[in-house]
């Protein structure tokens, strides 16, 4: 059940390890400028956090005992996984783009604004829950 | 959903039905928990499927076009095969 996920996880890591290593030594050979390094790595953290969270929505778990409690979780784990996915690109996209310094400070807020309404949203969600408030309220 | 409640919206047989699910599950589009005798289905989108789903619908990929089959609830209910 959690070999594929972890297997996943280490995957991608293993692949920013090794770009990450890949671009180092280039620099060191002066094949590639210190810049665009450090940018193609944070891209690529940016993109593997838009991977990983596209398979969030799939993470279901076992059933909950209410159909209530069912839409509300998978209505969080969609939240979650469309925030995330979309602040991976965001933060992808001002890593490849945007002027350094600009990067250097915008790109974590659409991660943190991804972090707190999915936060958010699943608390609001565990709250109904604990309410008895039926879905769609 | 439970394969039941499923199988009442769509004018097809259950044994069709059972096969469909069985297509969606190995293509990791559903998720299927049983419990008992009963078979509970669950949608299970990523977000890049969710995202085309939605393009889809959006621009009409895929629309059906004879009215019967785009209303598969008052479309009439094929008997089950024996």
């Amino acid at each position: 059940m959690i070999v594929k996920p972890l297997g996943f996880a280490l995957g991608l890591a293993a692949v920013f390890l090794a770009v990450a290593a890949g671009l180092r030594f280039a620099a060191a050979e002066g094949m590639v400028a210190d810049d665009i390094v450090r940018r193609a790595v944070q891209a690529l953290i940016g993109l593997g956090l838009a991977a990983w969270a596209n398979f969030m929505p799939k993470q279901l778990g076992r059933p909950r005992k209410s159909a209530g409690a069912e839409t509300r979780s998978q209505a969080a784990l969609r939240v979650a996984g469309w925030s995330m996915t979309l602040a991976g690109l965001a933060y992808a996209g001002f890593w490849a783009f945007a002027p350094l310094p600009f990067a250097d400070t915008v790109s974590m807020v659409p991660v943190a604004v991804a972090m707190v309404l999915t936060l958010g949203y699943a608390i609001w969600c565990f709250a109904a829950c604990r309410r008895g408030a039926p879905a769609g309220n | 959903m439970t394969a039941g409640e499923l199988s009442e919206h769509f004018p097809v047989s259950k044994p069709t039905m059972s096969a469909h699910f069985n297509v969606l599950r190995e293509a990791d589009l559903v998720d299927a928990y049983k419990q008992g005798t009963t078979i509970t289905y669950r949608l299970k989108l990523s977000v890049l499927e969710d995202a085309l789903l939605g393009f889809a619908r959006t621009f009409g990929f895929g629309s059906l076009h004879n009215s019967a089959e785009a209303d598969p609830v008052s479309a009439p209910r094929k008997e089950p095969t024996r």
